[in-house]
């Protein structure tokens, strides 16, 4: 299970969220360099379609694979009073041989995209991860080093964190928290709910940048 | 990773296996001095594909299995043996192929028996039974030289091994001998490195040998 937002903003404004996550976190950013392989079972498997992504990792100095599996999100009066959204994920850890054998399985390539950016892992209340890329598509197949910004000049920014049936609530309480303090820069949401950038992302990436980041917040 | 062979036991011609068989070769293992030290168990799974109609079985891979072995309890393997992939999972892997909900299990069968320490030598001797079943369907043995990790510098040593083993066996006056069949690693992308990849591909390939018993022995009774 996961808890995500997302939200987006412009590519200007990138530097003065780095500093501000900087100095919420308290740890390094980490460079993102993710190859995105999202498949749909063919027309006669399964009774239900199903989609699996392959993410491999271009940052490493040998790329690692990850299968995913994104899930139904939560449903009910309760799910849509949080501003959180919560749903099924599970992922593993795979060798190289993954894309071979989904297609061998009957699985098709639906559509692949590659995220550039950074990452920020850290603890407050929950085990949380933000995400800032860039998302562009290959114009040849699975041509990397050949890919363009889907949205130039606009990032995505992602906060996960992994839940639990159990524990759910305190971690949507953690994020939306979290949330809070990203809120003169930009707006995080569901997914599927885009509210577009905020008018005070200008101002307050102007004062960041002046400040230098040196204020605590 | 150290070295194995995995190997089965093949009856003769119009012979099938039994748990004598088994008694037997564990009491052979003990006889040459191999010291019992616990159980150990593998589990494989044959997966067929969720489809609306059946007629639409065959568009899909009939030979796709899953591995769980003992020494490596957090991962997991699937193979497709007649396209030559392997490929080593978390065992999460297990929970998000039952979310996709395109496969399910058709048959899972256990590999269950005692181990033996013999010198550099770790063996394993085990039945194969379906989950649900006490039904011997046949035997397998492991022999793992500790030593050495590269399968070419170990052949030599693992062939003098066998050919001690299986005259300590042949003098049972047993129905049947084991066999090992190399599978050609390479073709699955594996190197001369041991690894517990290698250990799949090798009970995948068993399997399908222990499948080809059954299957000759059904075809002479018909």
């Amino acid at each position: 299970m996961e808890c995500v937002v997302q939200g987006i903003i412009e590519t200007q404004h990138v530097e003065a969220l780095e500093i501000l996550l900087q100095g919420l976190c308290g740890v390094h950013k980490e460079r993102l360099r993710i190859h995105e392989i999202c498949l749909k079972s063919g027309p006669n498997l399964g009774v239900v379609a199903s989609e699996v992504r392959l993410l491999c990792d271009l940052e490493q100095p040998e790329s690692t694979w990850t299968v995913r599996h994104i899930g139904g999100a939560m449903r009910g009066a309760g799910a849509e009073q949080i501003s959180v959204l919560v749903r099924t994920m599970v992922e593993s850890k795979v060798s190289k041989n993954a894309l071979r054998l989904f297609y061998a399985l009957g699985y098709k390539l639906d559509h692949e995209l590659l995220r550039v950016g950074f990452t920020f892992h850290f603890q407050r209340g929950a085990q949380i991860t933000v995400t800032v890329s860039s998302v562009n598509k290959m114009l040849k197949l699975h041509a990397t080093d050949e890919a363009v910004p889907v949205t130039p000049g606009i990032q995505l920014v992602e906060v996960t964190a992994p839940a639990s049936a159990e524990n759910y609530s305190e971690v949507v309480a953690a994020v939306s928290s979290f949330c809070e303090y990203l809120a003169p820069l930009l707006h995080l949401s569901k997914p599927g709910i885009s509210t577009g950038v905020v008018p005070t992302a200008a101002a307050a990436a102007a004062s960041l940048m002046s400040d230098g980041g040196g204020t605590p917040l | 990773m150290t070295l194995k062979w995995v190997l089965h036991w093949q009856p003769n011609a119009g012979s099938t296996v039994n748990s004598q068989i088994l008694s037997e070769v564990s009491q052979c293992v003990e006889s040459i001095n191999g010291v019992k030290e616990g159980r150990w168990r593998a589990t494989l799974t044959f997966y067929k594909p969720h489809t609306r109609e059946q007629s639409m079985v065959a568009e899909f891979p009939r030979d796709f299995l899953g591995i769980l072995l003992p020494e490596q309890p957090n991962k997991y393997y699937f193979i497709i043996r007649g396209q030559r992939i392997v490929l080593e999972a978390d065992s999460s892997i297990q929970t998000l192929m039952e979310k996709l909900q395109s496969y399910k299990t058709r048959v899972a069968l256990h590999f269950d028996g005692f181990q033996y320490q013999l010198g550099d030598f770790q063996l394993r001797v085990g039945k194969v039974v379906p989950t649900h079943s006490e039904n011997l369907r046949g035997i397998v043995m492991e022999v793992e030289y500790v030593p050495i990790s590269s399968v070419e510098k170990a052949r030599q040593i693992m062939e003098e091994f066998l050919d001690i083993w299986q005259e300590a066996v042949s003098k049972r006056s047993l129905p049947g001998h084991f066999m090992h069949m190399e599978p050609n690693f390479a073709e699955y992308g594996l190197t001369d490195h041991y690894t517990s990849q290698h250990t799949a591909v090798q009970y995948a390939t068993v399997m399908a040998q222990l499948i080809a018993t059954v299957q000759a022995v059904q075809s002479v009774r018909n």
